[in-house]
Formats: structure tokens, C-alpha cells, sequence
């Protein structure tokens, strides 16, 4: 009985977070939702990672990176590539399906200079529209950027030993952010890149009409994500590769002695999580509205390790539970308070705190709190059934 | 733009070829059952040095591949990228200003001792446990805020070595303790994947430290008064060999160094020195390298790996702080500012073959060439500053590309 | 086809210690070939050498025919050429079940765990260690773990296999297992390279010896005949002496420990 407990908490769990928005009444309705959207977002992050590090065995820090290529490619397509119904004759552009795809040149930070779409647009007649690719076609563009990116490293590094793989996604992440701050004229640098909405004009769903700023449209759509992630990485994990994998976590020598082409499995899951990672990050991109460089700094890395080590490295379900409630956690860390007359700055202490957090789960529990505590229960209920069946045979026996 | 043009295709050109020559060069030496470890790398050489032209003999011949092969053709890469950056940019102060080449080669020697200094302490590490430490461009951060907080807020007027001790002390006795208390499980096979738990662990602390400081002290930038200020001398009379003023030195009229970052490097090297005569004739130096060479046959002759293990692990994290002490004076501080620094420090270990000490060294001033003559050169100075990271990078991508186990490392 | 394995003039360096310096053999057939030599000797190394884990300095090794000393591990082991370890390395935190699935689905030889279940099943049979067939690798006893690493093996099916010190620290009533498997394996037609320093056992079951001494191949032949070949006896004790007798391989197994 206790061992069906945590299948029937993960059925309950997926219920639960279905219904949520819809029966959530309490107040501060779409600051709730806000926290559950960012809460998914970190999940997918953590989960992902979960499985190349705690399945593969492989210590990547490049998970923000391959996040901030998925959200960047996302938004540099959003920003100067427009389908429009009529030439520009000023931009790059060419037919497509009787529509114009037109190429804006990049202003930069300047509010003054006029794109060539803005100038053609002063020059057109009434009832031209124009509208950005279609959000499904950005998003893959994104994820292939992601998963482009994460076959060249896989195929640098993957070769080599553990903290070759840690050393360059460290390296990759900082010369991303120093490109993306340095190329202002095209990503805007520090001032963020601006995105649109995932439902720009707005959705109806059921009769109801959800405007463009509504959260609820959001949610199903990271929570969509946070699922279909999930999914892949359990099948991914149960069918052989998860099997590879766990073999050359194991031990690499003796996985490719017998026949198992260790740098490809590695570098399959390299990839697909790299565009799980990818994709995430499109979306929360269209989300927040804006992404800036400052998403690579170590912090939200570490965050997202955090989150997998202190849920449970090895068990992706428990790294998605652990990221989910550490993000609320945080939220909820975040009120500065005077103590001995002096003022505590919360939104810095956490974060010590959380450090302090991973360290100690690290050395003390190595299975993380949510797994770990599953596994305490697995062993309890092999326990039960042992002692049951041997109190059965005792009572048979006499 | 035509130059830039020509840099590029000749630059487009060693790429194609160099890939060419390597699988072309190995299938060679494969076919013909020679030897073909080095036949890749040769041939990449070969090929971007000279392009058909090496490549087609070389391919027919296939001689044996003595050291000769295995270095002439990369000098030939080297100069064949030196002498096509000259032509494509004729104006480029690089290239048409001998005054400010020599002081960028030696402002890169100067950076590049510290550089190899923190390098250092990675290397260290890295023999004795066997672990690459994430943390340490934190040690490198704490000990330039030590010594801006004793030199400037605590005891103002002090001796600034005074305080660099103070900064060597701490960062020794944080990376000790944190040794003792986090990383003894991996000895002893109580982790089951010891490598991996040491990079998340010292990871964590890296976020830890930095946060800590952040707490402590504050997310603005500061700045320390430099060590020493120079008086204004001259000699001879016209300054023609050595003229000094308050931030700078000139040699010869030609060369200029900043007064705070040769200060730092005299430190570092005088810092070097006594590490030197530390490892190589106390007891305690000697115990160390023997460990590093040979664990088991350390502990046989009564040496406490453990102890060892300590000392290194608290000695490489004081070397980065030493870094930082002496450089504190020459850049503004942050807590993230040690997250560049780290990463040029694993450039450089990779660079110089992983647990290599005179490699990790050598590889330090090479990385301040490097970085001096990227900073200095590239035409656009604002991209110039911006990518200081890259140019370590694209070494690093190289170096795995080519020679995984580096420039000095043992194989195997 | 018959297998042939053959190995012409392989060297290898660490550092300043030449390993290898130049070893050459031929192997034709089923043949169960032993490979002997004092601590040191360069057994290991050439079982690196040959597996593709290390790289020689020259010289060229062929299998069947097919150049594999510049392949990676994993591409000499489908090409068929099979490995244990001296030190064993069972998958720690895998089934003894999930350890058999590994090779047979990277060799290709099923497409599923459940197609492969039947075979796995039998081989853990055969080795007496099926009862243990849910336990992690980790949960085995030492002589256990050796034979769980037969049994990859087995899955694997390669043509030749090289056995690392497959006796050492494995009690008695294992032993008769491994005697039995590596007979089975012979049986089968396949080529045996088997490194250990029971003499008795290379002496019972092999009909050829090879013998290395730091790097160099000093002898190759019938094992009566090498057995008193001065140089060997020399290798061994450094003075000459009887090694047929126990007294040998006590002094080797005290070495060992």
C-alpha cells in the first residue's frame, strides 16, 4: 500500500495543478498564478538537468545558457522578422505562401532611428497587416538553436572527463552573456530584448475571452510544457538509452567495454535537453516580455542545481516537486526585516541561505529531501511486507 | 571592410584546410599501418600552415613524425595568422606602433605571473585530491575584499601587506575548514561518484561565498588605494631609460606599465618564490609533491594523506586569494567579480595539462599575452574589453580540439 | 572463419617507463591461451592496449582481419573483442539483470530487455547467481561481481575474450564456476587470453602461455616447455626454482595481497 503512495500522489498532483486555476478564488489571483508559471518554468529546468546529471552522470552548467539561445533566438525572430501581406521594397524580404517575410534591420537602443518597416509602413496604403511567425515556428527555431549548440559542445567536451563538461558550459555560459551584452546593436544589451505576448491578441477559451495580459492561458501552456517534459524524460529514462546512461554513470570503461558508444548516448541527451532547456526559455520569454543577459549569471544556475540536488538528483519527478516548492520557497524569503535594529536584505540572505541549503543536502543527504524521503518509504514498506509475510508464515507453520 | 574581407577568408581558408589535412593525414598514415597518434594533429598543422602545398607531399610520403613535424608547421599557423593580421590591417596601432606593442607584451607578462599565480592554486588542487575547484574565483573575490576593508574601512594608514597576509590567512583557513567539512566523504568512498559531488559541492560554496559577501558587505563596486605611490624620478635627467610618475612607469621611453599592477607582480612572484622554496625544502612542501605523485606510496612512509589533502586544498584556495589581495588595488571589486577569473583559471590548468604546476604557470603568462594582445589589438576597443572572456575561451576550444591533455600534461 | 587476433609490435610509454617494448603474438582459432608475468610485467597495460582504452605508441593489432588499435573500446568490442576487468566493475547501483541488458542491447543482439530476459535468466543459472537476479551490483560479493562480469560477457558474445585475473579473491566453490564458463566459452569456439597468477589454473586449463616481463615477451609455447625455460624461471624468482610447485604461487598471491 505505501509502495502505490507515490504513483497515486502524482496522479493527485497533476489533478490538482489541472483544476488550480479554475477553483483558486483567494486573493491576488494572477500574482498566484505568476508564482505557478515561474515555478513550472524552473521545474522543466531542474527536471531536465536532473536526467543528465543524475541518470547520465553528466555535470553540465549550461542549462541557463541553452535557456537564454532558446529565448534569445526567439525574440531576435520576433523582433525583425515580420510576415506582412504587402513588400516593404526598403528591408530584406522575400515571398512566402503569397505573403511578404521581411527582414528588419536593427536599430539598436535608439528610439530615434526608423526601421525600414516603420518607414514602408509610412508609405503604405490602408488594410496591410502585418504579424510576427507564428509562435510554434519561433519556439522550434529556438529549441534548434538550443539543440545546434548542445551537439557542438557535446561533441567538444563529451569525450572527455566529468569536469571538462562542468569547466566549458561555465566558460560557454559567460562568453554568451558577454556577446549578448556586448552586441547591443542587434540584442539590445543590458536595456533587454522586448517580446510579445504568447496570445498577443488575446485567446478564448470555452466562450471566455482572455485578453493578451491574462495569466490563466499562460499557466495551461507552461503547465503543457512542464508535462510533455516530464513525459519524454521518463520515457527517455526507462527505454535503453536511460539504460546507457545509467550504465556509463556507473562506470564509463566498462560501459564502452561492452559495446555501448558512450559519447553518443551522452550527447543525445546532451541535445535534448539542451532543447527542452531551449524551449523553456522561448516561452518564458514571451511570458515575462523581455529577457536580458542577466538570466546567465550564476545565480539562476545555481538556482536550478539547487533545486534538482535538494528534490533529488536521481529521480526527475522529485527534482521537478523539489524546484517547484524551492521557487515558492523563495518567493515567500523575499520580505526584508530589522533584526537588532538593523535592516536584514532578504532578497540577498536567501539566496545564502539556499547555498548553505545545497551544500549540506549535498553532503549529508544524498539522495535530496523528496527522493530520499521516497526512498525511506520504499524501505519501509519492503520492511512491512517482509515482517508481514514472515508473521503469515509463522501462523501457517503452527 | 576588404580587409577585414581578406582576414577572414584567409582565416576561412587554414579552417578548411586544417580540417582536411587532419582526416586526410591520419587516413594516410592508417592505410600505410603507421603510427598514428600524432598523424591528426600533424596534419591539421600541415594543413592550415600551408594548404595543398604541404599537405600533398606529406600525404605521399608520410614520413615518420619526429618532433620536428609535431612543432615547425604550428609556428607556420602562428605566423601565417601574424603576418595576415598585419596585412589586413596595416593601420592598426598593433601593428604600426613598436612602443605599444612591447607595453602590451609587457603589461601581459605582468598580468599573466598573476594569472599563472591563481592558476597555480587550481593546479595544486587538482594534483593532490584530484578535484577542480568551482570556488575558486570566490577565494580570488574574498581576498581583494579583505584587503579593501583593512586597508580602507578597519585599520586605514596600515601597511597593505599587512593586510594581503590577513587576505592569505583567511582564504587559507575558509578553503581548509571547508575541506574538513565537506570534502572528506570523497576519500573514502562514502560519495558514490566523488568527482562529480566535488564540482557540485564546491559549486554550492562558490554560491554560497559570493552571496555571503554580498550580504556582508554589499552589492556596490569598491575600489582600494593602490599599495604604493611612486615619486616623480627620472633618470637620466630626461627620462630617456626611467621616468615614474604616479600611476605609471616608462622604460625607455617606449614601454608603459601601470605602478599597481607591477606592484601586484612583484608580490606574486615574490609570493611564487616562497611557495617554491616551500614545496621544495620544507618537509611539509616535499610530503605534498609526494603525495601528488604517489598516494599510496605516500602513506606507506608515514605521511597522513589526509593532513595533505587539507594543506593543499587551503593553500590553492590562499593562492587565489593572494590574486585577488594584490589586484584589489588595480580594479574595482565586486562579490561577482571572480566569476572571469575562475574561468581563466580552468583555461589555463586545461592549457597547461590538468595538475601540471609549472604548466599551470607557464600557462598563465601565455593567457596574458593572450589577453593583452586581444585587448590590445582587435580594432574595436569597446568589443575588445567586452570579450576579454572569449579569447580564453577560444583557447580552450582549441586546446580540446587538439590536445586534450594540454601543453605539459602527463598522459593517461 | 576461424578468429585470429594478431598483435605485431606494439610499444608503450608512460613517461620515461617503457611499458611495452614491442610485443608480437598471433592467436588462431579456439585456443585458451594464458598470459603470465611478475607484478609489473605489462599484462594489464596490453589488456588496455588491446581493449582500446590506451592508445600504443606504434605498432598494429588486427582482429579478424580488421585493423582495430586506433578504435575506441567500444567499436573493438563490436568488433569482437571482449574484456573484464582486474579490478572488477560491476554497474554498483544496477540489477544483476540490468547489468546482462546493458551489452546485449549495445551489441544489438535484442532490441528489448524483455527479448533478451530468457537468455540473461539462463546465463545467471549457469553461473548459480540467479537468485540474485533483482539485487544492485553493488549488493555482490567480490567473487560474485566476477562472476556478473562473465556473465556481460557472455551476453556480449565476442570472439575473443580476455579475462583479467578472473580467480583472484573468488572462493573455491566459485571457481568451479569459472573453470566450467571459460571450458563453455572454449567450447563455443571462441579465442581465451586469460591473465592471472594461479599458476595451477593457467597450468590446468591452457595449451599455450605467453610470458611478459617488464614489456618484453620472453617466452611463447606449450606451457611444459615454457615452464622450464630459464629465462622465465629467471623472470620469476630472479634464481632458479621449480615453479610448477606451491611455493610459487604462494610468493605470488602474497605479492598480490
Amino acid at each position: 500500500m505505501i509502495r502505490a503512495l507515490p504513483n497515486t500522489l502524482g496522479a493527485l498532483g497533476v489533478a490538482f495543478l489541472l483544476a488550480f486555476p479554475l477553483l483558486y478564488a483567494a486573493g491576488n489571483y494572477d500574482y498566484v498564478m505568476h508564482l505557478w508559471i515561474t515555478a513550472f518554468f524552473y521545474a522543466i529546468l531542474a527536471s531536465s538537468w536532473a536526467l543528465l546529471a543524475g541518470y547520465g552522470g553528466q555535470f553540465s552548467f549550461g542549462r541557463m545558457a541553452f535557456m537564454a539561445l532558446g529565448a534569445y533566438s526567439a525574440g531576435l525572430l520576433d523582433n525583425y522578422v515580420v510576415l506582412s501581406s504587402a513588400p516593404t521594397g526598403t528591408c530584406a524580404e522575400f515571398g512566402l505562401f503569397g505573403g511578404w517575410l521581411v527582414f528588419i534591420n536593427p536599430t539598436g537602443v535608439s528610439t530615434s532611428a526608423v526601421n525600414c518597416l516603420q518607414a514602408a509602413r509610412a508609405a503604405w496604403p490602408e488594410g496591410v497587416s502585418t504579424s510576427r511567425l507564428p509562435l510554434i515556428v519561433s519556439i522550434l527555431i529556438g529549441a534548434g538553436v538550443g539543440g545546434g549548440f548542445g551537439w557542438l559542445i557535446g561533441t567538444l567536451v563529451l569525450r572527455l572527463r566529468a569536469a571538462y563538461l562542468a569547466l566549458f558550459t561555465v566558460g560557454f555560459s559567460e562568453i554568451l552573456r558577454a556577446v549578448i551584452s556586448a552586441e547591443v546593436w542587434i540584442t539590445r544589451g543590458q536595456a533587454g530584448l522586448p517580446m510579445s505576448p504568447i496570445f498577443p491578441d488575446g485567446i478564448t477559451l470555452f466562450g471566455t475571452y482572455f485578453a493578451s495580459n491574462a495569466k490563466l492561458p499562460v499557466y495551461y501552456v507552461m503547465l503543457g510544457l512542464f508535462l510533455l517534459t516530464l513525459l519524454v524524460l521518463i520515457l527517455l529514462a526507462r527505454s535503453r538509452i536511460g539504460l546507457f546512461l545509467r550504465a556509463l554513470r556507473e562506470d564509463e570503461d566498462a560501459a564502452e567495454a561492452l559495446g555501448v558508444d558512450t559519447v553518443k548516448y551522452k550527447r543525445t541527451v546532451f541535445v535534448v535537453t539542451a532543447m527542452i532547456a531551449a524551449t523553456a526559455g522561448a516561452v518564458q520569454g514571451h511570458y515575462v516580455g523581455i529577457i536580458t543577459p542577466n538570466t546567465l549569471i550564476l545565480l539562476q544556475m545555481a538556482l536550478v542545481i539547487a533545486m534538482a540536488v535538494i528534490g533529488g538528483l536521481e529521480n526527475i519527478v522529485a527534482a521537478a516537486v523539489g524546484a517547484i516548492i524551492i521557487s515558492f520557497g523563495l518567493e515567500f524569503l523575499r520580505n526584508d526585516f530589522v533584526i537588532l535594529g538593523q535592516s536584514v536584505d532578504m532578497s540577498t540572505w536567501r539566496l545564502v541561505f539556499f547555498g548553505l541549503l545545497l551544500m549540506l543536502t549535498l553532503r549529508f543527504l544524498r539522495n535530496g529531501v523528496i527522493h530520499g524521503g521516497l526512498l525511506w518509504l520504499e524501505r519501509r514498506a519492503v520492511g512491512a511486507e517482509t515482517v508481514a509475510k514472515r508473521r503469515a508464515g509463522a501462523e501457517g507453520s503452527q | 571592410m576588404e580587409y577585414s574581407l581578406f582576414f577572414w577568408s584567409v582565416m576561412g581558408w587554414m579552417v578548411i584546410w586544417g580540417a582536411i589535412g587532419g582526416s586526410l593525414i591520419r587516413h594516410a598514415y592508417f592505410m600505410r599501418d603507421l603510427d598514428v597518434t600524432d598523424a591528426r594533429r600533424v596534419g591539421v598543422a600541415v594543413g592550415a600552415a600551408t594548404g595543398p602545398f604541404g599537405l600533398i607531399p606529406l600525404y605521399l610520403k608520410t614520413p615518420k613524425l619526429t618532433r620536428v613535424w609535431k612543432i615547425a608547421p604550428w609556428l607556420g599557423v602562428l605566423g601565417l595568422f601574424l603576418l595576415t593580421f598585419a596585412l589586413s590591417d596595416p593601420g592598426n596601432v598593433c601593428v604600426s606602433s613598436g612602443s605599444f606593442l612591447t607595453s602590451q607584451i609587457a603589461n601581459g607578462l605582468i598580468m599573466g605571473t598573476i594569472y599563472g599565480l591563481m592558476a597555480l592554486g587550481l593546479a595544486l588542487i587538482f594534483s593532490i585530491i584530484g578535484i577542480v575547484s568551482f570556488s575558486h574565483g570566490e577565494f580570488y573575490m574574498i581576498g581583494g575584499m579583505v584587503v579593501y576593508y583593512v586597508t580602507a574601512v578597519l585599520l586605514p594608514g596600515w601597511n597593505p601587506l599587512l593586510a594581503v597576509m590577513m587576505a592569505c590567512a583567511l582564504t587559507f583557513c575558509v578553503g581548509a575548514l571547508f575541506e574538513r567539512a565537506f570534502l572528506t566523504p570523497i576519500y573514502d568512498g562514502r560519495v558514490e561518484r566523488p568527482i562529480e559531488y566535488s564540482i557540485l559541492v564546491t559549486f554550492g560554496l562558490a554560491f554560497f561565498l559570493q552571496y555571503l559577501v554580498q550580504g556582508l558587505g554589499g552589492a556596490n563596486p569598491v575600489k582600494a588605494d593602490a599599495f604604493i605611490e611612486l615619486p616623480r624620478w627620472r633618470f637620466p635627467e630626461d627620462g630617456s631609460i626611467i621616468a615614474t610618475s604616479r600611476a605609471n612607469i616608462t622604460l625607455f621611453d617606449t614601454i608603459f606599465v601601470s605602478t599597481p599592477r607591477l606592484m601586484a607582480a612583484v608580490v606574486s612572484i615574490l609570493a611564487l618564490l616562497a611557495l617554491i622554496w616551500f614545496l621544495f625544502r620544507t618537509w611539509w612542501g616535499k610530503a605534498l609533491r609526494a603525495v601528488a605523485q604517489d598516494r599510496q606510496a605516500a602513506a606507506v612512509t608515514g605521511i597522513d594523506p589526509r593532513i595533505m589533502n587539507m594543506l593543499a586544498f587551503g593553500l590553492g584556495c590562499m593562492l587565489a586569494g593572494l590574486a585577488g589581495a594584490v589586484l584589489v588595488q588595480a580594479f574595482s571589486w565586486l562579490p561577482q567579480t571572480g566569476a572571469i577569473p575562475a574561468l581563466r583559471s580552468f583555461v589555463i590548468i586545461v592549457l597547461g595539462g590538468l595538475g601540471s604546476l609549472p604548466g599551470a604557470f607557464i600557462g598563465g603568462i601565455m593567457m596574458g599575452m593572450i589577453e593583452a594582445a586581444g585587448a590590445g589589438c582587435i580594432p574595436d576597443p569597446t568589443r575588445a574589453a567586452a570579450y576579454l572572456p572569449a579569447y580564453g575561451m577560444v583557447v580552450l576550444t582549441l586546446v580540446l580540439l587538439l590536445k586534450p591533455t594540454g601543453l605539459f600534461g602527463r598522459k593517461a | 572463419m576461424t578468429i585470429t587476433l594478431e598483435v605485431n609490435d606494439i610499444r608503450k610509454k608512460f613517461g620515461g617507463l617503457q611499458v611495452l617494448k614491442g610485443v608480437s603474438f598471433r592467436i588462431e582459432g579456439p585456443e585458451l591461451v594464458g598470459l603470465i608475468g611478475p607484478n609489473g610485467a605489462g599484462k594489464t597495460t596490453l589488456t588496455n592496449v588491446l581493449d582500446g582504452a590506451i592508445k600504443p605508441d606504434s605498432g598494429i593489432i588486427r582482429l579478424n582481419g580488421q585493423r582495430i588499435d586506433p578504435l575506441a573500446p567500444y567499436e573493438v568490442a563490436r568488433a569482437g573483442l571482449g574484456r573484464t576487468f582486474q579490478v572488477t566493475r560491476a554497474f554498483r547501483r544496477m540489477s544483476v539483470l540490468e547489468n546482462l541488458y546493458v551489452p546485449a542491447l549495445a551489441m544489438g543482439h535484442a532490441r528489448s530487455e524483455r527479448d533478451c530476459r530468457d537468455q540473461a535468466m539462463e546465463i545467471l543459472e549457469f553461473l548459480t547467481i540467479d537468485h540474485l537476479r533483482n539485487e544492485y551490483g553493488r549488493a555482490l560479493s567480490g567473487g560474485q561481481q566476477k562472476l556478473l562480469e562473465l556473465g556481460r560477457l557472455l551476453m556480449l558474445d565476442p570472439d575473443v575474450y580476455i579475462l583479467d585475473e578472473p580467480f583472484a579473491g573468488v572462493h573455491p566453490t566459485l571457481m568451479a564456476t569459472i573453470y566450467k564458463w571459460i571450458q563453455r566459452v572454449n567450447g563455443q569456439g571462441k579465442a581465451i587470453i586469460l591473465i592471472s597468477h594461479q599458476m595451477e589454473s593457467i597450468f590446468t586449463l591452457c595449451s599455450r602461455l605467453l610470458v611478459l616481463n617488464y614489456g618484453d615477451l620472453i617466452a611463447d609455447g606449450v606451457p611444459s616447455v615454457v615452464k622450464t625455460d630459464p629465462a622465465v624461471i629467471e623472470a620469476y624468482l630472479g634464481h632458479e626454482e621449480d615453479m610448477s610447485g606451491t611455493g610459487m604461487v604462494n610468493l605470488k598471491e602474497e605479492n598480490h595481497a
